[in-house]
């Protein structure tokens, strides 16, 4: 048994991460305010969670944490931004999209020098506008800098499903970007 | 510029293993020469290696002293004080089969976890469902080991919690191994114990410090007993004789360090 204090636990497992909870929520929530409530309400959980010395890797253990923590805190605040991501039809729906578009010779690759000139402001909004699923596997590689691995473990997907994701998720911002500085 | 085609999704997921340093040497050897060598695989590359610097002029959001203060402000006080409503979401119970005989559920925090406090179902009502969905799995558990060296990590590894998982073999309960349910759109741990030809389910879920119980009770026709220590709070749900179920209770908080053990 483990004979710290709850709050000495809570500062060396959850407080050196909560950088990474924060990125992840803003990624899931879609903005600054209500990743922070996630943020705080996930926290409770861990320090609710750290009585036990059973933590092997806090930040993917805290990351769950605020990903389920998102799960209801969305739910119950906002209801009307679903957070789908558990639901199989919407991944059956992007995997035929995605299936159509490789096959469909009028897609085009997405004009670099487009992309590179896009500012800050159009970027967020289309990693915003990404569907939640795919976001959610964007974010935690681009902003937590998670492996295939990692990401495949704290999501309980393969890591094939893992790929694909991140490359439509990329695939779909380079066009939108692409698209917004164009106009 | 000219335009190029987008290469097909299996060339694509390569580009991006690429970019994110997930391919071997010879791999990423062989893929840089194609994209080296065929227009649509460079323009693919580019656009994406252009995609991963974009996302990299974002603005990373800071943990900002307020919210640092408001955090273990919250956490600073003895803990979650108000329950969270929970959306409805079902796990991935598998087909139907197998009988099983004896749950036992370790469940947690009281309400909090569980949205105990809500109107309807009771935080009981919920264990005693997800005990009996269990019988009715394909395989009660999803990493079936008698080694708890092994069910405890792969529980840390799937959702970074795992309840203690005594080694009871001796007292007749011999571990089975362990799963994740979904209660209340939270997962939880679930160890599972056999004793004779019946399986006991264990769920566990972090609870503040305190320990109370163990205290008998029935749902859905199940025994069941629920009680907190050792950071989490249980419940056990069975339908074994109460006598039965009691006894692995008191070996289970025994071996854990929450009821006065008169061995180590």
């Amino acid at each position: 048994m483990h004979e710290d204090q709850p709050a000495t636990r809570f500062r060396e497992l959850v407080v050196p991460h909560l950088q990474d909870a924060l990125m992840f929520a803003r990624g899931l929530t879609g903005n600054r305010d209500d990743a922070e409530d996630v943020v705080q309400e996930a926290c409770l959980r861990a320090y609710a969670a750290t009585g036990r010395g059973t933590v092997r890797h806090p930040r993917a253990w805290l990351l769950a944490i605020v990903r389920n923590t998102a799960f209801t805190w969305m739910a119950k605040n906002r209801p009307k931004a679903v957070l789908a991501l558990g639901d199989d039809a919407e991944i059956d729906r992007l995997a035929e999209t995605a299936d159509a578009a490789s096959t469909d010779t009028a897609i085009l690759t997405p004009e670099a020098e487009l992309i590179r000139k896009a500012e800050a402001a159009a970027v967020q909004r289309a990693v915003d506008a990404l569907p939640a699923l795919l976001r959610e596997v964007l974010v935690l590689r681009e902003f937590n800098e998670l492996s295939y691995r990692e990401i495949a473990d704290l999501l309980s997907l393969p890591i094939g499903t893992v790929m694909s994701r991140l490359s439509r998720a990329r695939l779909m911002l380079a066009i939108s970007i692409a698209e917004a500085h164009r106009d | 510029m000219t335009d190029a085609r987008l290469p097909p999704e299996a060339d694509l997921l390569l580009l991006n293993a690429l970019v994110d340093g997930e391919l071997d040497a010879p791999a990423a050897a062989a893929l840089e020469r194609r994209v080296a060598d065929e227009p649509e695989m460079g323009k693919a590359h580019e656009a994406i290696v252009a995609t991963r610097a974009a996302l990299a002029r974002l603005e990373r959001p800071e943990v900002g002293r307020r919210l640092l203060d408001r955090i273990e402000a919250a956490a600073g006080v003895s803990g979650p004080t108000s329950p969270v409503r929970q959306p409805r979401r079902q796990a991935d119970w598998r087909a139907l089969a197998a009988s099983v005989a004896l749950a036992f559920v370790v469940a947690g925090s009281g309400g909090y976890w569980l949205g105990a406090n809500s109107p309807g179902e009771t935080a009981s009502d919920l264990v005693a469902s997800t005990h009996r969905r269990s019988l009715l799995a394909a395989n009660p558990v999803d990493i079936a080991s008698s080694d708890r060296h092994t069910v405890k990590p792969w529980l840390d590894n799937r959702i970074g919690l795992s309840p203690p998982a005594p080694d009871l073999a001796a007292k007749g309960f011999a571990l089975v191994g362990g799963r994740v349910d979904v209660i209340r759109g939270n997962a939880v741990p679930t160890l599972v114990y056999r004793h004779n030809e019946h399986l006991i389910t264990v769920v566990a879920v972090p609870a503040a410090a305190g320990t109370s119980g163990p205290q008998s009770k029935q749902a859905n026709g199940y025994n069941m007993v629920s009680w907190t220590g050792s950071g989490f709070s249980y419940w056990a749900v069975s339908d074994l004789e109460r006598a039965e179920l009691d006894r692995f209770v008191e070996d289970y908080r025994t071996a854990t360090g929450v009821a006065a053990s008169p061995e180590s």
